[in-house]
């Protein structure tokens, strides 16, 4: 029988039997030392370790026995992000720590088909209760699922996640595998190697995954991130399994809606980084054993007993671009099953300086190239009569820098002179939330220090203003609005900020 | 050596020895910077992008060129110290050996992966492509210049030597960036490459959960 992972807003209380169950079971690993493979310390280091923030926050401590090197580099620091194995890495880490807790749970009495529940943030607003008390629900302190750590969206403590503020507009993309070219990121991300942190998120990763750590953990300063906002610290955090089970549950809903959605058939996805000379994917499981796995044996979730109470999709975001661009209804349904990843790209424009994002906003204007932006006004009117979907364009932040994962911002385009952007939510071409920069911006260290790009699809903002005749202007204007200020020792910068347009 | 066996050997290397030098790079580089072209190719205006590509080799050559005066004038060193080639060969390979385990070396292949942001209009975007081939050909002559004095001692087996070289070269790329550390560093990804594919076909994965004790 499946092993079925519910929504946690709808288990009937806060403190329902799969809630208070996990905690028994956290409470059960964290009572473990740092050196055992299935303590609490050690899971969250399999998605990454920085030891000088966890000494900052009493995670390791002098008293503590270190793994042995061989363990360390066997199971540590190996999250994929910025990968096309982003969600497979991830579905092993969940099933593997689940298997951890239900053992800990049997073994306290607790029922043998205990499943992690998800977090569905798309449904309502705040933090779920358990999480939120320092308490147990008798009143007595040392609620396993509560972190100090966690300062919510605008550092207050006030953990919750606007349901405004996340979408799952990533479920509208064609294709799993993107490019790194500039244009779509896919929905699961563009084609690496063993990846603890690879340069380009794919658009899953980038919203809801990222934006979610990062409204969640926060920060008090870029030397005080939340838990949840840097990836060498969000595994010691309870809430980031029911995060990751929710990233996990819409890939599934990725996968069946509609049913042409596949995962990659190349063989360096299939079997994993360790099939090109990468490291394997490894994980520790009960009675002293350890899993390894393959991204493509993660792919068939019910192959693996798992399911999850709603694999329901929202309506495509495709069909309602193509009506806006004058194409019939039902065309435009037919057009947005049929449609795989374009694969022409090109550059369309580009900012001319590399921007630093400090305080409360930063402004840059991109000037596009006329050739260019001639052929996408071509395309775009031909859209009505063509049964072909039309060039998406994408925004890219390339080579954004820093030291504060806790940073997060929303991007906008061509708002109005002198208006609030909040009131222009149509002008918002994405979110960002810096989750993984620290380490991308080392130059010495697993990267080159060349930070993260992110992309995101402004194909919708493009059409209006290619409706209106404003696109013909040859420039769009960018504001970047923090979440919260940014300090600028926070030393966030934006290498380049440029347009792409992806065509059939 | 006689004075005029060294002023003819010193006059003969901007001429002949620059032309042979130049061959050398024309044979060696094209696998190291594929990527760094693509990454010059990307994120350019499609009607730049030869030219972008074009200021990137012409920055890079520029480096190595620049380099290779500097490395003659080393093996000329060598050979007017010792007349023994062999002798010259070992003093290359130590060099190269001690090199290679160095944190110098790693900050070096560190900057062989670096992608930067480029411009895109105008002398700005030429200056940027022509800026990137130069930073990437000095992270490259700082990554190899030591191994790249083993083809110049080994007159005897030059093309071999270069091969040789030219693929170590390129499968020690494959590795990631790491920190800066004296240690062993060479073509493991590129044996472990070979090892998993072996692998795979000879013992495929039976079940898709193993566990292992």
């Amino acid at each position: 029988m499946a092993n079925t992972r519910q929504n946690v807003w709808a288990l009937g209380s806060d403190w329902a039997d799969p809630i208070l169950w996990y905690a028994r079971g956290v409470k059960a690993m964290k009572a473990r030392a740092l050196n055992d493979r299935i303590s609490w310390r050690f899971y969250a280091a399999i998605h990454g370790i920085f030891p000088p923030l966890w000494q900052q926050y009493g995670y390791l401590r002098p008293t503590d026995t270190i793994p042995s090197t061989a363990d360390r580099n066997a199971y540590w620091n190996q999250c994929q992000h910025g990968s096309w194995y982003f969600l497979p890495w991830h579905r092993g880490y969940l099933i593997a720590f689940e298997a951890v807790i239900r053992d800990a749970v049997v073994a306290l009495g607790g029922p043998g088909d205990w499943a992690l529940p998800y977090w569905n943030y798309f449904k309502q607003e705040g933090l779920p209760p358990a999480f939120a008390s320092a308490n147990w629900p008798d009143g007595t302190g040392d609620n396993p699922l509560f972190v100090q750590q966690r300062y919510g969206p605008n550092n207050d403590g006030n953990v919750f996640v606007p349901l405004s503020e996340v979408n799952m507009n990533a479920l509208g993309e064609p294709d799993f595998e993107g490019v790194a070219s500039g244009g779509s990121p896919g929905f699961g991300g563009v084609a690496t190697g063993f990846a603890h942190g690879g340069r380009i998120h794919g658009a899953i990763e980038t919203q809801p995954h990222d934006w979610v750590h990062g409204l969640v953990g926060g920060g008090l300063s870029p030397q005080e991130p939340g838990l949840m906002s840097d990836p060498d610290t969000a595994g010691l955090d309870p809430i980031f399994w029911l995060h990751h089970a929710n990233i996990d549950r819409l890939w599934e809903v990725w996968r069946q809606n509609p049913a042409t959605h596949v995962d990659p058939s190349k063989a360096n996805w299939i079997n994993g980084p360790a099939s090109t000379g990468g490291h394997a994917f490894i994980l520790p499981m009960p009675g002293g054993q350890s899993l390894t796995y393959t991204p493509g044996e993660m792919s068939n979730l019910s192959a693996l007993g798992y399911t999850y109470d709603d694999l329901s999709a929202p309506p495509s975001p495709l069909v309602a671009r193509l009506e806006r661009l004058g194409v019939d209804v039902t065309e435009a349904t037919a057009v947005a099953r049929r449609t795989a990843m374009a694969k022409t790209v090109e550059l369309l424009g580009a900012n001319t300086e590399s921007i630093r994002l400090s305080g409360t906003e930063a402004r840059t204007s991109i000037a596009l190239d006329p050739a260019a932006r001639s052929r996408l006004s071509t395309n775009l009117n031909e859209a009505a009569t063509r049964s072909a979907a039309p060039d998406r364009v994408f925004l890219n932040l390339e080579n954004v820098r820093g030291i504060s994962d806790a940073t997060a911002f929303n991007v906008y385009i061509n708002v109005p002179e002198g208006e609030n952007p909040a009131n222009h939510p149509d002008h918002l071409a994405g979110s960002v939330a810096l989750f993984g920069v620290r380490k991308a911006s080392a130059a010495d260290d697993k990267h080159a220090g060349d930070g993260l790009t992110y992309v995101l699809d402004i194909s919708s903002i493009i059409d209006r203003l290619h409706l209106s005749g404003a696109i013909d202007a040859g420039q769009l204007h960018v504001l970047l609005v923090p979440r919260n200020p940014v300090a600028t020792e926070a030393q966030i910068s934006i290498g380049r900020i440029s347009v792409f347009r992806q065509s059939n | 050596m006689t004075l005029s066996g060294i002023c003819s050997a010193g006059l003969r290397m901007p001429l002949a020895d620059s032309f042979n030098w130049l061959l050398m790079l024309a044979a060696m580089m094209p696998p190291l910077i594929v990527a760094p072209l693509r990454h010059a190719r990307e994120r350019s205006f499609a009607h730049r992008r030869a030219r972008a590509m074009f200021l990137f080799v012409i920055g890079y050559g520029a480096v190595w060129m620049t380099a290779g005066i500097g490395l003659q004038v080393m093996a000329l060193a060598a050979q007017l110290a010792s007349s023994d080639t062999l002798t010259c060969l070992a003093l290359s390979a130590s060099a190269a050996a001690l090199w290679q385990v160095s944190p110098a070396k790693q900050w070096c292949l560190n900057r062989c992966h670096r992608r930067p942001q480029l411009a895109a209009f105008g002398a700005a975007a030429d200056r940027a492509a022509f800026d990137f081939g130069l930073s990437h050909g000095a992270a490259c002559v700082g990554a190899c210049w030591a191994l790249m004095l083993l083809p110049l001692f080994a007159r005897q087996a030059h093309v071999l030597t270069m091969l040789a070289v030219m693929l170590f070269a390129f499968a020690e790329r494959l590795e990631n960036a790491a920190p800066l550390a004296w240690r062993w560093r060479g073509p493991g990804k590129a044996l472990r490459i070979i090892a998993a594919q072996a692998r795979m076909h000879l013992a495929p994965r039976e079940r898709a959960l193993r566990t292992n004790d």
